[in-house]
């Protein structure tokens, strides 16, 4: 019988000819991925195992982006801390404030993820990497630490569950808005709790690597293993001059299992929006326009890319945003930033009174620069929404795509971006 | 045999009200965590060793126990040094699924269990066997015994032993 790509993966990468859902494995790690709040956790416990050298120091990729800058003295001695340890383990690739990106951006788009194998990092949204065909997966600072040792983590194997995904993307429709649509249906941490979730069909084919990333990244809201896009020409044209190995086309079989398939046309998806505190509390942008709001957000590693900054640029160009809203922008990574200031889309956006600040999570875990206070009402392009999760639990976040995001700043409240000219 | 008595929870008891989001940047840390583990979970939990003090051995919780898609080892840590020994739901997330399994704490999937128990209840469990019995209400239930690579991590006391004296022997780990 056939095997989905997952399947693939984990048979390729622990030396077997098959798999079947359920067993488990040990499979060989492409990339270890660890980050400033976490890392020095990591080495500590590595250490501990009684090797004095990581497996391999091109593979194990460290990344500031939780805490930086640091707005206290305690993140600044964290990172102290955390740079000392990266320095003493003679890590290749250490991605610091000046070179940096939310880790996960950074493992994309640095090529550190390659399509067929499988990568892990320290925090929740490593499903990302299915974006580009690989198996990514959040594991916690022990596994990270038997990795960086062994070069391999352990799995069992997951049941996949296919989307096939057809129809026409309309105009200022986005990868966000899918993904939100799919959570509603599906469910916050519901149905899809440790399932394998493969996304295919003609509108994936059509679908940016951005827009991939976002609907990957949000498998694990949905209570997800993992989620993957196989590799196609977008990928292969992606990873063009930056994926750091060879890497092979790998895809589905025909005869292929699946536990469910379910069927969406995004020719009739308008833009969406989750409703605070709940994710899958999702509603068309119809229902919740004029609702006020004070405070707009796009970045983190769901909508932080150059594709969602570019869509923000087109609807603020020669417009403003509204006064009583604050509006920020935190680019993915320090490549993104660039590209955006090179395409004049941060110049655009400027000129309508965005802010914008230096790449990080920023305000998404509520950890660092412009958290939310009590009564603030958000309009995040982010992932999570849960009370308290931006700052204040007194706050509310409703979550959308860029393009809502944008529109919405120019009125002060929730808009429909169709309504502005495509 | 494990014996003690339960707490038992709704459904949806999530990582980040079990560890709030203040302690995520500190040290993993059983004896540390465990003073405010599931301070957000219940307004009688939110003080110094508010869960801790209870003197539970067990959680008996329904669907998407530890969900909300956090990764922070603390979580399972925290439970360990309030003195839990073993918690059976319908369902678990899979991040603290796999910590749990990692750290040697079993979390048990047993459907509808949460059905019939009542916080306090003295339980006993046999990880051997998988059987549960709820001594106060005199009911008994079956759950699957941990497979044996889980069994194997567990023998170890956690996966870092596990590897630790792989590593140490020279043997392959899978
Ligand atoms: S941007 Fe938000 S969700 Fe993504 S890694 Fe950072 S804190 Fe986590």
């Amino acid at each position: 019988m056939g095997m989905t790509i997952t399947e693939k993966i984990m048979a390729k990468q622990s030396g077997r000819d098959s798999v079947k859902p359920g067993e488990l494995v040990w499979v060989d790690i492409e990339s270890v991925m660890t980050m400033d709040y976490l890392g020095k956790t990591c080495f500590d416990k590595f250490k501990s195992l009684g090797k004095t050298e990581v497996f391999n120091k091109d593979k194990v990729i460290c990344v500031s982006d939780h805490l930086i800058p640091p707005p206290n003295q305690k993140f600044a001695n964290m990172l102290n801390e955390w740079r000392e340890v990266v320095k003493e383990n003679d890590i290749t690739h250490f991605y610091d404030l000046g070179r940096q990106g939310i880790a996960h951006q950074i493992m994309v788009e640095q090529g550190h993820v390659l399509p067929g194998t499988v990568s892990i990092g320290t925090d929740s949204h490593a499903n990302t990497y299915g974006a580009v065909g690989a198996v990514g997966n959040a594991v916690g600072v022990t596994d990270a630490a038997v990795a960086m040792a062994t070069g391999k983590a352990w799995f069992r194997v997951p049941d996949s569950v296919k989307f096939h995904i057809t129809g026409e993307w309309q105009p200022w429709i986005m990868g966000k808005d899918l993904s939100l649509h799919i959570m509603g249906m599906m469910h916050w941490n519901g149905h899809l709790i440790y399932k394998t979730l493969e996304y295919t069909g003609p509108a994936i084919a059509s679908l940016d690597m951005a827009g991939r990333m976002t609907l990957c990244n949000m498998t694990v809201d949905l209570g997800a293993k993992n989620g993957i896009i196989a590799p196609d020409k977008t990928t292969a044209a992606y990873l063009d001059g930056v994926a750091k190995g060879e890497w092979e086309m790998i895809a589905s079989d025909d005869d292929a299992k699946y536990e469910a398939v379910y069927e969406i046309d995004v020719t009739n998806l308008g833009p969406t929006v989750a409703k605070p505190d709940k994710l899958d509390d999702t509603v068309p942008v119809e229902e919740l326009v004029g609702t006020k709001f004070n405070k707009a957000f796009v970045g983190t590693c769901t909508n932080g890319r150059l594709e969602d900054i570019e869509i923000m640029a087109k609807i603020l160009k020669d417009k403003q945003v509204h006064r009583d809203v604050n509006m920020m922008l935190v680019p993915a990574s320090q490549t993104v930033y660039l590209e955006a200031l090179r395409k004049g889309y941060l110049e655009t956006l400027i000129m309508a009174g965005v802010a914008i600040d230096t790449p990080s999570c920023a305000a998404c875990a509520g950890i660092h620069t412009g958290v939310a206070g009590d009564g603030d009402i958000v309009l995040s392009a982010g992932n999570r929404n849960m009370k308290g999760r931006m700052g204040s639990k007194n706050a509310q976040i409703y979550l959308t795509s860029p393009a809502v995001v944008a529109a919405s700043a120019v009125k002060g409240e929730i808009t429909d971006p169709r309504t502005f000219a495509a | 045999m494990i014996k003690g008595k339960c707490w038992v929870a709704d459904d949806y008891v999530m990582s980040y009200n079990m560890i709030l989001q203040e302690y995520w940047t500190a040290p993993i840390d059983p004896e540390e965590n465990s003073k405010w583990v599931m301070a957000g979970v219940d307004e009688a939990f939110n003080k110094e060793n508010g869960f801790k003090d209870q003197g539970y051995t067990f959680i008996v919780a329904a669907h998407n126990f530890a969900g909300g898609g956090k990764s922070i080892e603390h979580v399972v840590a925290g439970l360990m040094g309030a003195g839990i020994k073993a918690v059976f739901a319908d369902s678990f997330a899979r991040l603290q699924f796999r910590n749990a399994i990692n750290y040697g704490l079993p979390f048990v999937t047993c459907k509808d269990i949460v059905k019939g128990f009542e916080t306090g209840d003295e339980l006993s469990y046999d990880p051997a066997t998988g059987a549960i019995e709820n001594v106060t209400k005199g009911t008994e239930f079956n759950s699957v015994p941990a497979a044996p690579f889980v069994a194997d991590v567990g023998a170890a006391g956690g996966l870092m032993n596990f590897v630790r004296d792989k590593i140490a022997k020279g043997e392959p780990i899978g």
